[in-house]
């Protein structure tokens, strides 16, 4: 019983011990009065999980925004999921009294406080993606879900000219990601007569939009499009039209637009359309140096969309219009 | 099943009554009702089109190979939950030597399966040799594994966008091998993976049912100190168990693979809870000893089945894990051994 | 025999009669206890010792006759009932929990409370104050399960008292304890009949007996043969009440043809595994020719098992000595090599260690030699079952059972099945513990026909039976073990009951009547 205990108690350790931290020589320097080139700033960036590859996508547009810069230094810290790690790293940025912090909270709720914290130490906080609640923080840097989702919902009904039957496969329907991008769709597709024939849950994972796919195949001899709330889905389900031989006479809607997956998949001629949902990364280190020269920067920082078509893939897709 | 379960009571004579009693009888009576289930919410006649039952088996297939090997480990009164990380860790690799690397399939796939004998092998020496509990020496390769799986590919999925050297990616076409494993035969009715499938069954079943090892692995469930007693290679027939269970896990992976044209690194996340699922409907007692591949087979039919009718009602996702939670209790109520 | 005025009784057992299924295990038997002595209950296995006790302390409440308790009669509903009345019992599985404290367990199930929580201070003061009233030398914060035997059986018995018990049944307290230990216990033993306990000893200890009781009660067979003062009972009649006259219609054995040495063992050594101090079985040396039959006798505790599982290979590294099979060295391994090298086990529980009851019975027969019909790696089935159907012939056992599950077959043919299993094998070395354990009269001749006629073929047999009958009928020479060690090695002509019997309670041979 002993050795079972003890190879428990070294696995449970491993995990917890695993995290990836870039961590520089020096972490500790007074915070805003230096000039450039004197010694980089410490931007401190918590991420909540880097399972999933957009938000590995995020660390890496900030890493390579950031590499631009000689007089940025970023420490990645990933929380794996957990908001009490997150927590955590907030707390150690403070400690360290790194110049900047960056955070993409896993939730809103348990981060609020000691994002407030920080504002009180004097470290501005850029929260990314996911929100914290109140107003203490500096600056808020997202893309809005609802207008992606909209967007599609137009876009496709124009290119129905208004009329056609869609299966709609849906992200994880509990987390506001998915619900935005449903909501959006059908406020995007409202007043038209587009008829979603077959929806389903497939909880952002490829097999099961396949699985649904074949499901709604089976069932309906006469499909138009396919929306689906991420990249991956519409990737499954083309698998399975293509499977059946219908994907020719179905088209394919994605979200995400990541560049070796959604971009790609429209480039290849699999995807009809993908939008892009922003990682921020990028636009989080262009803010953060307006921060730290001194500058006033908005509280809100909403991200545009870009479409990805056929057309316009070549040169970087097509910034969608300002939201309505 | 023929060779290990007699009588399913002690009171029944007749013998129809006797078969049903029978964990075979009662896995087929759970399967018949699933169908009927079928045949009532066919979803506007789709449950008796031919590509309904196609992709009910395709789907089920990975399940259904995972669910063999976990059967081995079960009889021998084991469990493990590794096989799906294991699936993801050979999907990766699998994707990493096929897309990347250009093997050639003579080559990547002997190496995959190798990769997943590997891991069931660490399993199988921590539970035989160390005497670690075999719920925790597979709980740590589970974790282990996802580990290496996202170690090997970096955190993303190991896609036919192959990163350059200069940070840009070149998009390579999806291997052959890919290809074959994902299409299908006799006039596209049935799915590659199903016969993968089958052939994993019929392997899983010659072994198991005639093989020396096979009645050592029934042994050593039913009564492991009889069976030390009796000259039985206790600890060496316990690994292969863990390492077959990997083997099949790997091919799993394989079948992944091909069918998502990527390695993900997060694939196969509960796969493992699923196999064991498939294995309880099927009739397998969990104690060991008892059971058989031709349970495992009907158990899978049934949770294929039973998904595909759920999917093509379209029957929202809350409902679904609603529906399937008492099935399953009900399902391991009706196998208690009477008497 | 009623006790004298000045010594009161505390507890009176009248004509109890029990049966399990058709069985009779206790026939109209009397038993008392007395306070402030120790009253040694003494019988050969089997004679109906435990379940008498079990009566006392109303585990076993489905009785014939009258128990009184403090004078009065009850009827014993449950042992929490006769815990109430003042009975405690430390049997020989120690009923202790190794996870929680000693003073946990001294108090296990009335703890001190305060408003449902336990008040764990004032617990462990009480139980350090019992334990020092009694001089138990063990700390109260201690978790059990790090006390060796001894210590744990010294917290069983504060557990009786901290029950306030008056009657205490000791069920072999001494089988796990080393010389200066047992002195201990005496001391406290002493010591409880002082405070006026009456505390009822079993024991096959011969040394004990003459120790520490001052009266002793015999069974055998499930009846009293008698119960006297111990200063009044000579050993040898005490060993005659336990043996009894009569014996039944032997069975003939063939004189023994005997051929070269199979066996030898010298210094044979087994460190039993679970904490016990002291090694299962010392320093055996003993030696089997090829048709002979040994019969290792001895008493609960002896080792005579252990002798057979260690040598097997059951016990791997515990068993240590040297080994000879025909003459050559023999190291042991695992049952698998013992196998290889022509050895048989039968062990003495079918039911957990000898077969596989989920399998049917063709599996079973066969599970010892799976590489005779596999010789391929795959089962040759026709081959299977051709081998079952030779052995069930042979044993006599139902054609239509050989492919019923082993659970389904009775207590006698389970053990028929267990036998030919090992028959495949074609030992040259057969182990036997308790062959015809749960078998008819019938079978029994039958198997006894068996070893007949494996011994005429050149097969040396090694057995242990607690049916003292048989063992004279069947062994050609006789080892008796007591506490590990060879007390007699006896040959047929020297070996009777009593002998046997008084070297298995510990009289070593030079001291037995010639």
């Amino acid at each position: 019983m002993r050795i079972t205990r003890l190879l428990f108690c070294f696995v449970v350790f491993l995990v917890a011990g695993c995290e990836e931290a870039d961590r520089p020589a020096e972490t500790t320097a007074p915070a805003a009065e230096r000039a450039a080139g004197d010694q980089p700033y410490v931007i401190g960036m918590s991420q909540c999980n880097l399972g999933e590859p957009w938000r590995v996508q995020m660390n890496a547009d900030v890493k390579a925004a950031a590499d631009g810069h000689d007089e940025l230094e970023v420490v990645f810290k990933d929380a794996q999921n957990d908001t009490l790690k997150q927590r955590a790293h907030i707390e150690e940025f403070v400690a360290a009294e790194v110049d900047l912090i960056i955070v993409s909270p896993k939730e809103a709720q348990p981060l609020t406080e000691p994002v407030a914290r920080a504002m009180d130490a004097d470290i501005p906080v850029i929260v990314l993606d996911r929100r914290v609640l109140g107003d203490r923080f500096t600056c808020f840097i997202g893309a809005d879900n609802r207008l992606i989702g909209r967007e599609a919902g137009r876009w496709i009904a124009r290119q129905l000219d208004g009329r056609g039957r869609v299966v709609e496969l849906k992200g994880l329907m509990t987390s506001t990601p998915g619900q935005d991008r449903h909501s959006g769709f059908r406020e995007g597709i409202a007043g038209t007569e587009i008829e979603v024939v077959f929806e389903a849950d497939m909880k952002w994972l490829e097999p099961d939009a396949r699985k649904e796919m074949e499901s709604a195949l089976a069932r309906f001899d006469e499909i138009d499009l396919v929306y689906a709330h991420n990249d991956p889905g519409a990737h499954g389900a083309w698998l399975a039209a293509k499977a059946a031989d219908r994907e020719q006479d179905i088209r394919f809607v994605g979200i995400d637009a990541l560049p070796h997956e959604g971009v790609m998949y429209v480039r290849q001629g699999i995807l009809d359309a993908t939008f892009e949902y922003p990682t921020g990364g990028r636009e989080a280190i262009a803010v953060a140096l307006r921060i730290l020269c001194g500058e006033q920067v908005p509280r809100e920082v909403t991200l545009g969309s870009r479409i990805f078509t056929e057309d316009n893939v070549e040169q970087g897709g097509q910034p969608l219009g300002p939201g309505e | 099943m023929s060779t290990t379960t007699g009588n399913g009571g002690t009171h029944q004579h007749h013998p129809a009554s006797r078969w049903v009693g029978s964990p075979a009888g009662r896995a087929l009576i759970a399967l018949a009702l699933v169908l009927l289930l079928g045949v009532v919410f066919n979803a506007d006649g789709a449950f008796f089109r031919i590509g309904a039952h196609r992709d009910a088996l395709r789907q089920a297939s990975v399940f259904g190979i995972l669910a063999c090997g976990m059967t081995l480990v079960i009889i021998t009164a084991g469990i493990d939950l590794s096989v799906g990380s294991v699936l993801a860790l050979v999907a990766v690799c699998f994707s990493l030597m096929s897309i990347h690397w250009s093997w050639p399939a003579w080559l990547a796939i002997p190496a995959c399966l190798a990769v997943g004998a590997a891991c069931g092998a660490v399993s199988g020496g921590l539970t035989a040799w160390f005497r670690v509990q075999p719920f925790i020496a597979t709980l740590a390769m589970m974790v282990f594994a996802r580990g290496l799986a996202k170690t090997v590919s970096g955190g993303m999925k190991v896609s036919t966008a192959v990163q350059a050297a200069d940070g840009t990616y070149d998009y390579v076409a999806v291997p052959g091998i890919f290809r074959a494993i994902d299409s299908r035969v006799l006039g596209g009715n049935l799915s590659v993976v199903t016969v993968v499938f089958a052939i994993c069954a019929a392997a899983s079943w010659m072994v198991l049912a005639r093989h020396r090892w096979g009645r050592q692995v029934y042994a050593i469930g039913g009564n492991e100190e009889a069976a030390r007693l009796s000259g039985v290679p206790v600890r060496a027939a316990k690994i292969a168990a863990y390492a077959a269970s990997g083997l099949l896990a790997g091919v799993a992976g394989l079948c992944q693979a091909a069918q998502e044209q990527q390695g993900d690194p997060e694939a196969g996340v509960g796969y493992e809870l699923t196999a064991i699922a498939i294995v309880v409907i099927g009739g397998t007692n969990l104690m060991g000893g008892r059971g058989g591949i031709g349970l495992t087979l009907i158990g899978t039919l049934t949770i294929g089945y039973l998904e595909k009718i759920l999917s093509i009602n379209a029957v929202p996702e809350a409902n679904r894990l609603m529906l399937t939670g008492p099935i399953i209790i009900a399902a391991v109520l009706t196998q208690r051994r009477r008497g | 025999m009623s006790p004298s005025p000045t010594v009161p009784l505390l507890a009176r057992m009248r004509g109890i009669t029990k049966c399990f299924a058709r069985v009779r295990v206790l026939d109209a038997v009397d038993f008392e206890v007395c306070g402030g002595e120790v009253h040694v209950l003494a019988g050969e296995n089997g004679a109906g010792k435990s379940t008498l006790i079990r009566i006392l302390s109303g585990v076993h409440t489905d009785h014939e006759g009258l128990v009184e308790i403090g004078g009065r009669p009850v009827r014993l509903r449950s042992p929490l009932h006769a815990a109430g009345l003042g009975v405690a019992v430390i049997h020989q599985e120690l009923s202790l929990v190794p996870s929680m404290t000693v003073a946990d367990n001294v108090f296990l199930g009335r703890p001190p409370v305060r408003a449902g929580f336990v008040r764990v201070a004032a617990q462990r003061a009480e139980a350090g104050r019992l334990l020092e009233r009694f001089g138990i030398d063990v700390d109260p914060g201690r978790l059990v399960e790090g006390l060796p035997i001894a210590a744990r059986q010294l917290v069983e018995i504060a557990k009786a008292l901290a029950r306030r018990a008056n009657i205490i049944v000791m069920d072999e307290p001494t089988s796990a304890l080393n010389a200066p230990e047992v002195e201990k216990l005496f001391a406290l033993i002493a010591d409880l009949k002082a405070r006026g306990c009456g505390i009822v000893y079993i024991t096959h200890k011969m040394e004990e007996i003459e120790r520490i009781a001052d009266r002793i009660t015999v069974l055998r067979d499930g009846r009293r043969v008698g119960s006297a003062p111990a200063a009044e009972l000579s050993p040898s009649e005490l060993i005659r009440w336990m043996v009894g006259r009569e014996m039944g219609q032997q069975f003939p054995r063939h004189a023994p043809r005997l051929g070269e040495e199979r066996l030898r063992i010298r210094d044979f050594t087994v460190i039993p595994g679970h904490g016990g101090p002291c090694p299962a079985v010392r320093n055996v040396s003993l030696s089997v020719r090829a048709g002979e039959i040994v019969g290792l006798a001895g008493l609960h505790g002896a080792g005579t098992s252990e002798l057979l599982l260690g040598l097997f290979g059951a016990h791997g590294r515990r068993a240590s000595g040297e080994v000879h099979l025909d003459r050559a060295p023999f190291e042991i391994g695992s049952p698998r090599q013992a196998i290889a090298r022509g050895m048989a086990l039968l062990t003495s529980d079918r039911k957990t260690t000898g077969l596989v009851l989920s399998l049917p019975v063709t599996a079973n027969l066969t599970l010892a030699d799976l590489r005779g019909v596999s010789p391929w790696g795959w089962l040759r089935r026709r081959q299977e079952r051709q081998a079952a159907g030779e052995l069930a012939a042979a044993l006599q056992l139902r054609a239509a059972s050989l492919d019923m599950e082993a659970a389904e077959l009775s207590g006698g043919n389970q053990q028929k099945v267990a036998l030919g299993k090992w028959m495949r094998t074609r030992p040259r070395l057969l182990l036997l513990d308790e062959p015809t354990r749960g078998v008819d009269v019938g079978a029994k001749r039958e198997i006894y026909q068996l070893l007949n006629e494996w011994t005429a073929g050149g097969i040396a047999i090694m057995l242990i039976t607690s049916e003292m009958p048989e063992l004279l009928a069947l062994a050609d020479r006789i080892v008796v073990l007591h506490r590990g060690r060879v007390t007699a090695e006896l040959t047929r002509q020297q070996a009777s009951a009593d002998r046997v019997l008084a070297a298995a309670m510990g009289t070593v041979q030079d001291d037995l009547d010639p």
